[in-house]
């Protein structure tokens, strides 16, 4: 029932939006942010949960931490990146929220440069000198 | 053969949660990015028994990489700054150097105890004697003060078995009365008590039981003269100083008290 309560949310602050835009644009926006927190705020418990049941199932297999770990950056990268993003494109400003999402890409990809490197340096040790 | 079963697993674990994963990401943008780290990863873990091979284990590789990453000061900076100055470099190398030396010793340190239990198991016959060696760092004087790894203590561990005997014997040793105690084989022996001290006594050496109630003092004495035999036996073959050599278990010091 938990998905009622997050779309009640959610209409409830878009009417309010709608209402407010027209006399304060600014205390709309605040609406806006103020929403969006909420509804991610009440979901990052689920999320949790989820992220802790593949720590587990992993741990239990024996599988290596570190690549978890690597997982786990990744989402949490993308997740802020994007919600972020998605409050500065709500107030107008799309360059700046296209900016947001470039530093979450380039994040990731940083995450990557460790892995490339290890992949790289195993296969030039592969090939005959 | 375990180790294809833990190749495959992990990589079918790791397929698993990277499938999982690319639902759990929250919007298209980043997608095409999450997709590449994950695929690498999943590269990682079939290369790994190669990488194993060439360069030591994957995932310890991954971590120290990840953490120099971290230690540059995080993900940005890291990426901004490069390698790193020439120190940085020289620190990371001398803090990776230490690690193996000291884990070189610690191998060298298992070898040592391994070869001093034979040593001792063949001299004493005692078996299940656990012998503990700990070694460190010294400056040689015939190397040109080099740093050598050297026995800095040795802790022998008796066999329970030999080790209980002394102690029951503080309390009977004083008393010939000789109460009869719960072990079996000690019954037959009761009966030589009554008739003379030495007796018994004799009696507890020969049967090597340690045990026997009014032979506690004699009993004491075997496994002090044991663990003065393992003393002066590592002494002599390991050339080593009196006082680092313990022998736990030893009754030396409950005898003279």
């Amino acid at each position: 029932m938990e998905i009622i309560q997050v779309v009640g949310i959610g209409l409830l602050s878009t009417v309010l939006i709608l209402v407010l835009k027209e006399q304060k644009p600014m205390f709309a926006f605040l609406l806006t942010t103020a929403a969006g927190i909420l509804i991610f705020l009440f979901l990052i418990g689920k999320i949790g949960t989820i992220l802790g049941t593949l720590e587990r199932v992993a741990e239990s297999s024996g599988m290596e931490m570190i690549y978890i770990k690597t997982v786990f950056k990744i989402i949490g990268i993308s997740y802020i990146a994007e919600f972020g993003a998605q409050i500065v494109r709500d107030a107008g400003q799309e360059s700046i929220a296209s900016k947001i999402e470039l530093a979450g890409k380039v994040l990731i990809m940083v995450l990557a440069v460790p892995i490339i490197s290890i992949i790289i340096e195993t296969v030039m040790k592969l090939l005959p000198a | 053969m375990t180790w294809l079963g833990d190749w495959l697993r992990e990589l079918i674990l790791v397929v698993l949660m990277a499938a999982f994963v690319e639902m759990l990401l929250p919007g298209k943008s980043m997608e095409r990015y999450a997709r590449l780290v994950l695929s690498l990863l999943v590269l990682l873990t079939m290369l790994s028994p190669v990488v194993s091979l060439l360069k030591g284990d994957a995932a310890k590789e991954l971590s120290v990489a990840l953490v120099q990453q971290e230690q540059r000061g995080g993900l940005l900076r890291g990426a901004g700054r490069g390698a790193g100055t020439l120190e940085q470099i020289l620190a990371d190398g001398r803090m990776l150097a230490a690690g193996a030396k000291e884990q070189s010793l610690q191998l060298a340190a298992e070898e040592v105890a391994g070869q001093m239990q034979e040593q001792v198991a063949g001299s004493t016959g005692l078996q299940g004697v656990k012998v503990t060696v700990k070694l460190g760092l010294g400056l040689a004087s015939g190397l040109g003060g080099e740093e050598v790894p050297v026995i800095t203590g040795v802790t022998v561990s008796l066999p329970a078995a030999s080790g209980t005997g002394p102690n029951s014997g503080t309390e009977a040793g004083a008393g010939t009365g000789a109460e009869p105690i719960r072990v079996e084989p000690v019954v037959p022996v009761q009966v030589q008590i009554g008739e003379s001290e030495g007796g018994a006594a004799r009696e507890a050496t020969a049967g090597a039981a340690g045990g026997v109630n009014g032979g506690q003092d004699a009993g004491a004495a075997d496994v002090a003269a044991t663990a003065e035999g393992i003393i002066r036996m590592l002494e002599t073959s390991w050339n080593l100083e009196r006082g680092i050599i313990q022998v736990a278990g030893n009754p030396a010091d409950t005898g003279k008290s």
